[in-house]
């Protein structure tokens, strides 16, 4: 008797311990898709109000403020920009892991409004949920991007492309590159994500140009 | 031996498993086409006694005009525009004249992608033409690009220099125009002399832009209009950026590794419990059958 006690109850519990095990396998078998965003124009912001400033038609150049916040109406994103520089390796710096619903913008890189491609950069997500560049994807030809600036001006440019590049392919000279009128670049990360480097493998860069 | 030979079974199963169930390598997401297959256009007017003009962009073989500039007068520059790689042509109509009307001047050019170009009315009125200039975008590395054009009716030989030791131009005339020079950043004293005026101006240059100095007869004397022709980023970034922790990436079916050694665990702690019942149970059994 002594000895059938302890016996069974080593047996039960090897029971419970593979049904345990069981469930645990069954119920970890499916994979969690992706999130998604929800459908364009959903969410939408109205476009911010307030005196937009272009270039007059003859142009020496002028000293444009420094930007202080992104409004893209389509894609409901309104953030105030904080202010990049690179990092010791000479990538560019992106804003902290603690705020990712907050955009950037490069200071070595012109002021947006100024001649030459201005860069903005934000995250798609953090570990836990999007980022405020979340839905930057979905923006096309022709949607509407704001930049506000210290002295209260606002400047606005609309998108001419969409691209998705490998980040070991990414074209620095057309993403980063000069050019002869105001552009903006937006960029965040897209992709296929990596899950044993925990980055992913793909930059999204929308490239719009000034509204004249 | 059944023991081992049963650990030995699930040792197999489990690298099975294991290889069965492993979450494939990441795929490599496509790379789309990165040409969009656009160049830029900026027109100006440069020909000192020539009247106000309207000045009219046709893509080849469209009888529309795809820019038209109204009343463009001595010394203006429009903004560049962005145009699709291909022939144009430009022409140039006295201000207000009819757009069907027989232009005054016109001109062609092809635009390749990535390019810029000024189209520019150019000398006297009597001799009066359009020129095509190819615009540079990149200067070299920590460095600007400073070229002149000479537009002065009224010097005829135009000494340009810079404060940061240089001449950009010895004895220029009408209608001429230099290559660029490489210029260190800094605000230099730009200084245009003829032989019986002449001016300065100030002129930032930053690293990684590129300018057109145009000489221009002013209401008295001579003026000098300061031109960006390109930025960019005096330091570019190397490389993409790293936006993501991956909290809406999808991921793969979690391990059953840690589940299987779970059930392989509870098996052994039930076999072994269930070996020890029946050799108790048996004991019990012979002792009292006999």
């Amino acid at each position: 008797m002594s000895f059938r006690r302890p016996a069974a109850i080593i047996f039960a519990a090897g029971l419970v311990v593979i049904v345990a095990g069981t469930v645990g396998l069954l119920l970890t078998r499916h994979s969690t898709p992706a999130m998604r965003p929800v459908a364009a124009g959903v969410g939408a912001l109205p476009a911010p109000t307030g005196p937009i400033v272009a270039p007059p038609q003859s142009a020496a150049p002028r000293p444009v403020a420094a930007p202080v916040s992104l409004t893209i109406p389509l894609i409901g994103v309104t953030t105030r920009l904080i202010k990049l520089g690179l990092t010791s390796d000479g990538s560019l710096q992106v804003p902290p892991t603690t705020d990712t619903a907050v955009a950037g913008w490069y200071t070595g890189s012109p002021r947006p409004g100024a001649t030459g491609s201005a860069i903005i950069v934000g995250h798609i997500d953090s570990v836990n949920g999007p980022g405020v560049f979340f839905r930057l994807s979905e923006l096309r030809k022709g949607d509407q991007v704001y930049v506000r600036r210290a002295d209260g001006t606002f400047v606005k440019f609309l998108v001419t492309t969409v691209q998705q590049y490998l980040k070991d392919q990414f074209p620095t000279q057309a993403v980063y590159g000069p050019t002869p009128d105001a552009e903006l670049r937006l960029i965040t990360c897209g992709g296929a994500f990596d899950s044993v480097t925990r980055h992913y493998l793909s930059n999204i860069v929308v490239y719009a140009t000034e509204a004249s | 031996m059944r023991f081992t030979r049963t650990i030995r079974r699930i040792t197999m199963l489990l690298a099975a498993a294991a290889l069965l169930l492993g979450v494939p390598a990441a795929v490599a997401a496509h790379a789309s086409a990165a040409a969009t297959g656009t160049g830029w256009i900026r027109l100006a007017h440069f020909s000192p006694n020539t009247p106000a003009v309207d000045v009219y962009l046709y893509s080849f073989g469209n009888s529309n005009a795809e820019i038209v500039l109204h009343h463009v007068t001595y010394g203006t520059v429009s903004p560049y525009e962005s145009v699709s790689v291909g022939d144009y042509s430009v022409a140039m109509r006295s201000a207000g004249a009819s757009a069907t009307s027989q232009p005054v001047l016109s001109t062609s050019l092809t635009v390749k992608a990535d390019r810029a170009y000024t189209v520019a009315g150019m000398g006297p009125e009597s001799g009066l033409r359009l020129v095509v200039l190819d615009d540079q975008l990149t200067p070299p590395s920590g460095k600007s690009l400073v070229r002149v054009v000479q537009a002065s009716l009224k010097q005829q030989a135009v000494k340009f220099t810079c404060s940061c030791g240089g001449t950009l131009a010895s004895k220029a005339s009408l209608g001429s125009v230099t290559s660029y020079a490489p210029i260190p950043p800094g605000t230099w004293t730009m200084a245009a002399i003829g032989s019986t005026a002449k001016t300065s101006l100030p002129v930032s240059l930053v690293a990684g832009t590129v300018h057109t100095e145009v000489v221009l007869d002013g209401s008295n004397g001579l003026e000098i209009l300061n031109l960006e022709d390109a930025a960019g980023a005096g330091l570019p970034p190397a490389g993409g950026v790293t936006t993501g922790f991956g909290g809406t990436a999808g991921h793969g079916p979690g391990s059953p590794l840690p589940w299987a050694a779970l059930i392989a665990a509870g098996s052994l702690l039930a076999a072994g419990g269930g070996l020890r019942l029946r050799r108790h149970g048996l004991g019990r059994q012979l002792r009292s059958g006999v």
